[in-house]
């Protein structure tokens, strides 16, 4: 009897302490990085579900979307987070980029004017939480003004970081130039919509949040 | 600083009774904060507007900043978004990581920085 109880107050402890432990992941980046990509392929491997649309026009995603208490197991470790996917963050947004992808004016206009409030939601958000997962598109130089400015107000805020260089299944993708370009910060090379080397960013997740 | 209206681009000084009463040449209660360098380049922004481009941005504006009520004058601070015309916009993110308001919405004769409504707080800042 005693031992059951003891059993169900340290249940009730471990509960407690684990809805305490759900961490805030947040996925941040500049548009078309693959951060949905990567959002989805998290889920689906742990939640068997997908976070939310990604496409190839940029600023897909213009709200903030959450996967909540999304467990993940790793060579006997377990960690559980919520995992916030941001709009992308751009200096400039301009309907007329929407429309080289066949999109009427209209929804273009409309998608841009989603898309800049998206961007002041994503800063909004950014002081809640508790690690962020940059997410870059490796064959791109990675010295801009939007990676820099994210990865200088992290750091500020001491937010532990994690840079995904993305889409290392493309042939023009240099992880180096973004381990260069950040080079206190771990740098992961995956390509989130393939699937490679997911492994060792889960490995590297762990590492994160320890 | 001078605030420009949206509407018909009529340039107020800091601190006037129009801002809070409205443009006294079309009677609109939404304006363009400007640094007094910036203030050649926006009047050519303006000029080139049409009334019906000027109408949408107004109404954009609204809905980026999320302010449901437009009976009050609104004032928009464009060191931080720049809006070119409908559809076409510049972020300044480097002052928005800063937690700086976007809106300044002016009542009972006062500034009232619009933090808590519209972005929450940002405590910390940052330092770049």
């Amino acid at each position: 009897m005693i031992i059951k109880l003891r059993d169900f107050i340290s249940n009730i402890f471990l509960r407690m302490f684990q809805q305490r432990r759900s961490l805030k992941l947040g996925i941040y980046g500049p548009p078309n990085a693959g951060k949905t990509t990567l959002a989805n392929k998290i889920c689906q491997d742990w939640l068997g579900e997908e976070m939310g649309p990604a496409s190839k026009v940029p600023h897909e995603t213009r709200a903030i979307q959450t996967k909540e208490k999304i467990k993940v197991k790793h060579k006997r470790k377990e960690l559980t987070f919520n995992l916030i996917d941001t709009p992308g963050i751009a200096t400039k947004i301009d309907y007329e980029d929407f429309l080289k992808y066949k999109m009427p004016q209209k929804e273009a206009k409309k998608r841009a004017r989603e898309a800049t409030k998206g961007v002041i939601e994503a800063i909004k958000w950014l002081d809640g939480m508790d690690a962020v997962l940059v997410v870059l598109d490796s064959t791109l130089n990675p010295y801009s003004q939007v990676n820099l400015t994210i990865i200088g107000n992290l750091a500020a805020r001491d937010i532990p970081v994690l840079v995904i260089a993305n889409k290392i299944d493309l042939k023009k993708a240099k992880i180096k130039k973004v381990e260069n370009a950040f080079p206190q910060y771990e740098v992961v090379g995956i390509s989130a919509e393939k699937g490679q080397n997911i492994e060792e960013f889960y490995e590297s997740l762990f590492k994160l949040v320890k | 600083m001078p605030h420009q209206c949206v509407k018909c681009g009529k340039i107020y000084p800091d601190g006037s009774n129009e801002l809070l009463k409205g443009c006294t040449s079309c009677t609109s209660r939404f304006f363009f904060f400007i640094k007094e360098k910036d203030l050649e380049e926006s009047k050519k922004i303006t000029e080139k507007l049409t009334n019906e481009e000027k109408q949408q941005i107004e109404q954009d504006v609204l809905e980026i900043i999320g302010i449901e009520d437009d009976t009050k004058p609104v004032i928009l601070d464009l060191e931080s978004i720049r809006i070119l015309q409908p559809g076409k916009y510049e972020l300044d993110i480097v002052e928005l990581f800063k937690g700086k308001p976007l809106v300044y919405r002016v009542e009972e004769g006062k500034y009232i920085i619009d933090l808590a409504s519209t972005f929450g707080s940002n405590k910390k800042s940052a330092s770049n």
